[in-house]
C-alpha cells in the first residue's frame, strides 16, 4: 500500500467517521419528512419523479466527501446548467464581450420573464432564461454537436465523470418551449444572438436535460470553492479568472425571484432547478448538492433550502458573517474538537 | 467522566476499540472481561462483535447462536435494526443486574459469512449502527471488538474510537504489527491509544517488560497479562473476572478499566 492508497483511504474513512457525516445525517433526518411544495409537472418526465427521493451531498474544497440519502439518484440538471454555461461562454469570450450581450442585473422578475433591459437590449442576467438562451449562444463550435461535446466536456471537468443528456425531456423541453422560443426571437430582433436560433435552443434545451445527481452538484460547487479546481480529480474545469465572476450571479441571481432574501438568509452563491436540485458553495472552504422534487411557490427546492439554511447557520457559512459559530467547520470535518457522541 | 449511579445522569458515551494486529491475542477474551469489568461498576455497556469473518466473542458470553438468530449480519443487510441483534448477557457474564451488559453477535452460519466475503458492505453503515446501538440502549460505553489485521472496518473502529486498545504478545511479529498500527492510528487521529500486553511467560519481569514496551511505542500500557495455564482453565467457560473477583488477572482488568474511565 503505498504513502497515496493509505492516503485516500484514511480520507475515505475519516469521512465517514467524521462528526460532520453524522451532523449531515441528523440533518437528513430532520427533514426527510417534511414534504411542502409540489413536484414540477409542466413537462410530464419531472411529474414523475417521487417527493420522497431526498439526498445531501458536501465536498470539501480538500476533497472530503459526505454523502447521505439519494446521492446516486440522477435528475435533470435545469436551470443550474446556467452558471456553468456562463462560465465556459467566459472562457471563450472574455467578460467585456459577454457583458454586451448579457448583463448582471438581477430582475425580481420570475425565471421565464420575456423582459430585457430597455436601453441596451441585453437580457438582465444569466440565470433568467433569456440570460442563459444568449449566453448558449456564446458557446463556440463549428457545429450544434461540437458545441454540445464542448458542454459536456466542461461539464465531465467539474463532475469528474461523463454526463448524458436525456433525451425524452430535452425532445419534451423542444416540444412545449414556446416561450423560450419567443424569447430568443425577440433577441434576435434586437441582434442580441445569431441567427443560428434553433440551433442554440436546441443546445439551450441540452443543457438542461444533463442527468446530474446530488454528489455530481456537490462537486461542481467544490470545484468553484476551490478556485475551479475539482478537489477530487485535481482538473481544472475553469479558469481561475471567471471564478468570481461565476459565483457573483449566482450570488445575486441564482435563486430566481427568491435571490434577495437567500442572501440575507443564507448569504451562499448558489443555482437552483427545478429538476429539485440545488448546488451551493462558501468559497475556499466547500461544495454543497442537494436533491429534492418538491418545490416551493417560488421554484426552488424546498428542502434544499431548509438544508442550505441550517449548514449557513450552524456553521457560519454565510459570506458576510463575523460571528463566531456554534460549530466550527474544521473540528467537525477532522472529528479533533467535536464529539457527535 | 460518565456517571456511575442508577440515575443514569451520563454526559458522553465512549467507544473503545479492540484490536490486534494478529489472531490469538486473546482478544475476544480480553475484550469480554473488560467490558463486563465495566458492566460491574455499573455502567450500561455493549459489545459489537466486528470480527464478521471468524466471530467468537459469543461463546465467552455463553450466547448459543440458536438463542439469537438476528445478529449484525442482518442489521448490515438492511433485514433488522441493529438494537434488535442486541442480546442482554449480563447474567452469563455473572452480573445479577439486568440492561447492563449487551452483545451484538456476528453470524456464524457459513452462508452468512461467505456472504460478508463475497458481497462485503458499507462501512458508513456499520458507524451509523453503531451510533444508533449507543442512542436506543443508553449506553455508557460501546465496545468495538475487531478482526485481526488492517481492514476498513478497522481503520472505521479506529477513527470513531475514544479509546483504541492494542492487544500484544511479547515477541517480534506481534512487535511489527503494533508498530504499523500505531504509525495509522496516529494518522487517523485516534484520540486516546493504550496497550495491554498478554500471554506474557511468568519468568518476565512484568515492570520491566511493560517499561520496555512503552519506550518502545511511546504510548501507555494500560496491563499485563501471564501466560497461565491455571488461567486458561479457569475462563474456559464464562468471564473470568466475574467468577473469580480477586484473582490478580481480575485486578489487571480493574486497572485498565481504570484507565478507560479515566477523563481525558
Amino acid at each position: 500500500m503505498s504513502k497515496g492508497d493509505f492516503s485516500a483511504l484514511a480520507s475515505s474513512i475519516q469521512a465517514v467517521a467524521s462528526p460532520f457525516r453524522q451532523y449531515l445525517n441528523d440533518l437528513h433526518e430532520r427533514y426527510q419528512g417534511a414534504l411542502d411544495g409540489a413536484v414540477a409537472d409542466y413537462i410530464p418526465e419531472l411529474a414523475l419523479a417521487d417527493p420522497n427521493w431526498f439526498g445531501i451531498c458536501v465536498v470539501t474544497s480538500g476533497g472530503q466527501v459526505f454523502e447521505v440519502g439519494d446521492c446516486d439518484k440522477l435528475f435533470t440538471i435545469q436551470s443550474i446548467s446556467k452558471a456553468f454555461v456562463y462560465g465556459l461562454a467566459l472562457e471563450d469570450h472574455g467578460r467585456d464581450y459577454v457583458n454586451s450581450k448579457v448583463s448582471v442585473e438581477p430582475t425580481g422578475e420570475a425565471f421565464n420573464a420575456i423582459v430585457l433591459d430597455e436601453a441596451t437590449n441585453r437580457p438582465y442576467n444569466p440565470m433568467v432564461n433569456a440570460g442563459a438562451i444568449a449566453t448558449a449562444d456564446l458557446i463556440k463550435g463549428d457545429s450544434a454537436t461540437e458545441r454540445l461535446k464542448r458542454m459536456l466536456a466542461m461539464f465531465r471537468r467539474y463532475t469528474g465523470r461523463d454526463l448524458d443528456v436525456n433525451v425524452p425531456v430535452f425532445l419534451s423541453e423542444k416540444a412545449t418551449g414556446f416561450r423560450n422560443r419567443a424569447i430568443a426571437y425577440l433577441m434576435l430582433n434586437f441582434g442580441m444572438v445569431t441567427d443560428r436560433v434553433d440551433e442554440t435552443l436546441d443546445l439551450y434545451f441540452q443543457q438542461c436535460s444533463i442527468m446530474v445527481n446530488a454528489k455530481d452538484l456537490a462537486m461542481m460547487a467544490a470545484t468553484l470553492a476551490n478556485g475551479g479546481i475539482n478537489p477530487v480529480t485535481g482538473e481544472r474545469a475553469l479558469d481561475e479568472h471567471y471564478v468570481q465572476d461565476v459565483i457573483s450571479v449566482m450570488l445575486t441571481c441564482g435563486m430566481y425571484d427568491y435571490s434577495g432574501e437567500w442572501v440575507y438568509r443564507v448569504g451562499l452563491p448558489a443555482k437552483s432547478g427545478v429538476g429539485g436540485g440545488i448546488t451551493a458553495l462558501a468559497p475556499g472552504k466547500l461544495g454543497i448538492g442537494t436533491f429534492s422534487p418538491p418545490l416551493d411557490a417560488k421554484g426552488n427546492s424546498y428542502r434544499g433550502i431548509k438544508v442550505c439554511e441550517d449548514l449557513s447557520r450552524d456553521f457560519g457559512l454565510h459570506l458576510f458573517n463575523v460571528a463566531k459559530a456554534s460549530h466550527d467547520l474544521d473540528d467537525w470535518l477532522t472529528g479533533s474538537g467535536a464529539d457527535s457522541w | 467522566m460518565p456517571a456511575v449511579f442508577d440515575g443514569h445522569t451520563v454526559p458522553m458515551p465512549k467507544v473503545v476499540s479492540i484490536h490486534s494486529y494478529r489472531g490469538g491475542t486473546g482478544k475476544s477474551n480480553f475484550t469480554a472481561n473488560l467490558a463486563t469489568t465495566l458492566a460491574m461498576q455499573g455502567h450500561r455497556v455493549g459489545v459489537v462483535d466486528t470480527d464478521v469473518p471468524s466471530p467468537g466473542i459469543h461463546n465467552i458470553f455463553s450466547l448459543e447462536p440458536e438463542r439469537a438468530p438476528v445478529t449484525l449480519n442482518s442489521y448490515l443487510w438492511g433485514e433488522a435494526a441493529i438494537e434488535e441483534a442486541a442480546y442482554d448477557v449480563g447474567g452469563a457474564a455473572g452480573i445479577a443486574e439486568a440492561g447492563r451488559l449487551f452483545l451484538v453477535p456476528s453470524s456464524v452460519k457459513a452462508d452468512d459469512i461467505a456472504r460478508v466475503l463475497k458481497d462485503g458492505y458499507d462501512v458508513k453503515l456499520l458507524n451509523d449502527g453503531f451510533r444508533k446501538l449507543v442512542k436506543a440502549l443508553e449506553l455508557d460505553y460501546l465496545f468495538i471488538d475487531t478482526h485481526p489485521g488492517l481492514s476498513k472496518e478497522t481503520f472505521l473502529s479506529i477513527a470513531i474510537s475514544h479509546v483504541l486498545i492494542l492487544i500484544l504478545r511479547p515477541d517480534k511479529q506481534d512487535y511489527q504489527g503494533t508498530a504499523v498500527t500505531i504509525d495509522i492510528a496516529r494518522q487517523l487521529n485516534v484520540r486516546k491509544m493504550l496497550l495491554a500486553i498478554n500471554k506474557a511467560y511468568s519468568s518476565l519481569n512484568f515492570d520491566v517488560l511493560k517499561q520496555k514496551v512503552e519506550e518502545t511505542y511511546g504510548t501507555p500500557v494500560a496491563g499485563v497479562f501471564p501466560l497461565s495455564e491455571e488461567v486458561v482453565q479457569l475462563a474456559s467457560e464464562g468471564v473470568f473476572c466475574t467468577k473469580f473477583p480477586d484473582h490478580l488477572v481480575s485486578q489487571e482488568f480493574s486497572k485498565v478499566a481504570a484507565h478507560i474511565t479515566a477523563e481525558g
